[in-house]
């Protein structure tokens, strides 16, 4: 009886940080999508950017990985801003397939622009905190994932901060709510357009990093599953919400390591597709959605 | 002399059929026969692919009908012994089968969630191909799938070439009768606008069901095509390369046109094998992609718009000489 509790705990632990990496990604698709509308299949790649960004730098210099994340979060922002202005800008309002498409593109390029640069064998990095764990109720808990939680949630509120109290993050969020009203109000909607990206790329980014530090293996296609399963949180969470990808995510990395130990490691990918399927199939609007977009 | 557009794609259609059918008299390279049986094959698949787009459905999951097709026609092979060219289309309507299945999930769907919930699919496929069926599709190591043809027959390589030819022109041909019909125009209708189609009376549920079908059943097509062409198939035909490539053929091409699919497809295999020749890995895929992104923002319509935005361009340059209105046929 012991037993089944540990291991459910066990789950639950590796739900909660697998998670932590899936609502940083959902969370900045979130904010992409709220304010342009927009849908970024290639969200993932910036995910594995942020990976190589981190094991590159932590490889060349030896120092604390988790000090890393800034500078991959602050690359990504410019990377993210590029992005914008020369792939989506152009095609904003063209269709909505028309940015699914374009996202395929950035995918080869990103994915095999990588592969050029780092190879494309599976690495790690090897966390100064390997090996070191934290004893919680009966099982022990490796202190790397208590430290990846504590930064998701510390991330998490420094945005919400941005977008309740600065000008810039309420200006995000009037854009969100009415383009056409903030523009009307003297709102410089491309201008918020570049920061939500860049931002939304810049969660990625930390996502990545974390997903380094975590002793986690990377190469250039590592993102397109992570970015999908944040497709399949957002839509379960409802679109643009923030709280809803919390919870989605949550649930997501739960469910999944709750399918690995139960059906075998294989099925951890396929099982949310699975859920997301039923969801969409029960609840076209997702659980949390008010409406569709 | 003024072309019209349609004209213009027929005679193109028309003039590459006779130079697909001329190749093997012009050439007897082995190398090209069996890189243009790849490449026909390739355009029945972003054909499929492209009928399922015109009707407003972006599928991001392809690769999961032409897998289907290519296991279930390998394995109705294996079992009954028929012979590939009957089973390539008895697989075909497995997929199709399926391709209904997962329509009907579909068809209520907006566009992200389409593509989310198809590129699931060929995930979910997958995984089912390698771990509850893998007794009979051999897992990740694959099996062996019976040829098209012995190799023993003197010239199979040509007859297998004109085989897969008639069959991509009688693909070609059943897309553009459903185009030109009533079914084309009501898939029109229900991509430009849902609402006034459903006025209209027309039912999109079972419209989009129909492109469903017919798109899954051509790529099950490709699919067993490709795999009793090569002889041997693995999981990997589900994967993530295999969804997009048909996309990038039909962007290129030009998204719901009856040539767009074909030209994107030949212009694109002519750039990707020239540039085998460059010594580049990944980056033939980052200029894909780059080709791409530059079409969807430069040439939205694609190369089969090609001729008329020169054609514009052409009128518009005799306008600033002249300073007369261009006249129009």
């Amino acid at each position: 009886m012991m037993d089944n509790l540990g291991i459910f705990l066990q789950i639950m632990f590796w739900g909660l940080y697998a998670g932590c990496i899936y609502i940083l990604l959902a969370t900045g698709l979130n904010l992409i999508f709220g304010v342009m509308k927009i849908v970024n299949f290639a969200h993932g790649e910036f995910l594995m950017i942020g990976a190589y960004i981190t094991a590159t730098i932590f490889f060349l210099t030896g120092i604390n990985p988790y000090v890393i994340i800034l500078l991959s979060m602050l690359a990504l922002i410019g990377i993210g801003a590029i992005v914008e202005r020369l792939c989506f800008r152009p095609i904003l309002g063209t269709g909505k397939l028309n940015e699914i498409f374009l996202s395929i593109g950035l995918i080869y390029i990103f994915q095999n622009g990588a592969a050029m640069i780092w190879g494309d064998a599976w690495q790690s990095v090897r966390s100064p905190y390997d090996g070191i764990t934290v004893p919680v109720g009966s099982l022990s808990v490796p202190l790397d994932y208590i430290i990846i939680v504590a930064f998701t949630a510390a991330i998490l509120f420094a945005l919400y901060f941005f977008l309740k109290k600065t000008t810039t993050g309420m200006e995000m969020r009037a854009t969100s709510q009415n383009r056409k009203g903030a523009m009307l109000v003297g709102i410089n909607v491309e201008r918020i357009d570049i920061i939500s990206f860049g931002l939304g790329c810049a969660l990625a980014a930390a996502a990545g990093t974390l997903w380094v530090v975590s002793g986690q293996v990377f190469n250039p296609y590592m993102g397109s599953i992570p970015a999908v399963k944040a497709f399949a949180i957002i839509i379960l969470g409802g679109l643009g919400s923030i709280p809803g990808a919390i919870i989605g995510g949550l649930l997501m990395g739960i469910a999944e390591n709750s399918a690995a130990y139960l059906l075998g490691g294989i099925w951890k990918d396929a099982v949310s597709f699975i859920i997301l399927i039923v969801v969409l199939v029960v609840r076209p609007t997702g659980l949390f959605g008010e409406k569709g977009e | 002399m003024n072309f019209k557009r349609d004209d213009l794609t027929k005679y193109g259609l028309v003039a590459i059929l006779v130079i697909a059918a001329a190749v093997p008299v012009l050439s007897d390279s082995m190398f090209l026969i069996n890189l243009l049986v790849l490449m026909l094959i390739s355009i029945i698949f972003a054909s499929a692919w492209n009928l399922l787009a015109f009707s407003g459905q972006g599928s991001l999951g392809h690769a999961a009908f032409f897998g289907i097709g290519a296991y279930a026609s390998t394995m109705i092979a294996v079992q009954s012994g028929i012979s590939p060219f009957i089973t390539i289309f008895l697989g075909a309507a497995v997929a199709a089968f399926i391709g209904v299945l997962i329509g009907l999930t579909c068809v209520r769907l907006k566009e992200w969630f389409l593509a989310m919930v198809t590129f699931g699919f060929a995930i979910i496929v997958q995984t089912l191909t390698v771990s509850v069926l893998a007794p009979i599709t051999g897992g990740w190591d694959g099996i062996a799938s019976p040829r098209l043809l012995s190799p023993s027959i003197p010239g199979y390589q040509l007859i297998e070439y004109y085989a897969v030819l008639i069959i991509t022109i009688a693909s070609l041909v059943a897309i553009w009768y459903i185009m030109k019909s009533r079914i084309g125009l009501a898939f029109l209708a229900i991509r430009e606008n849902e609402v006034e189609a459903r006025s209209a009376g027309v039912d999109p549920v079972r419209y989009r069901l129909f492109a469903f079908a017919i798109s899954a059943y051509l790529a099950g097509v490709a699919g067993a095509i490709q795999i009793h062409h090569i002889g041997y198939l693995t999981p990997e035909l589900y994967g993530v390369d295999n969804s997009f490539w048909p996309i990038t053929f039909v962007i290129l091409g030009g998204l719901g046109t009856l040539a767009g699919p074909v030209i994107g497809t030949i212009v694109l295999t002519v750039i990707w094998e020239g540039l085998k020749a460059t010594g580049l890995t990944f980056g033939r895929y980052v200029i894909v992609g780059f080709i791409l992104i530059l079409t969807i923002i430069f040439l939205p319509k694609g190369l089969v718009n090609l001729p008329e935005r020169i054609q514009v361009w052409w009128k518009g340059r005799g306008r600033n000489e002249t300073g007369a209105k261009p006249q129009r046929e």
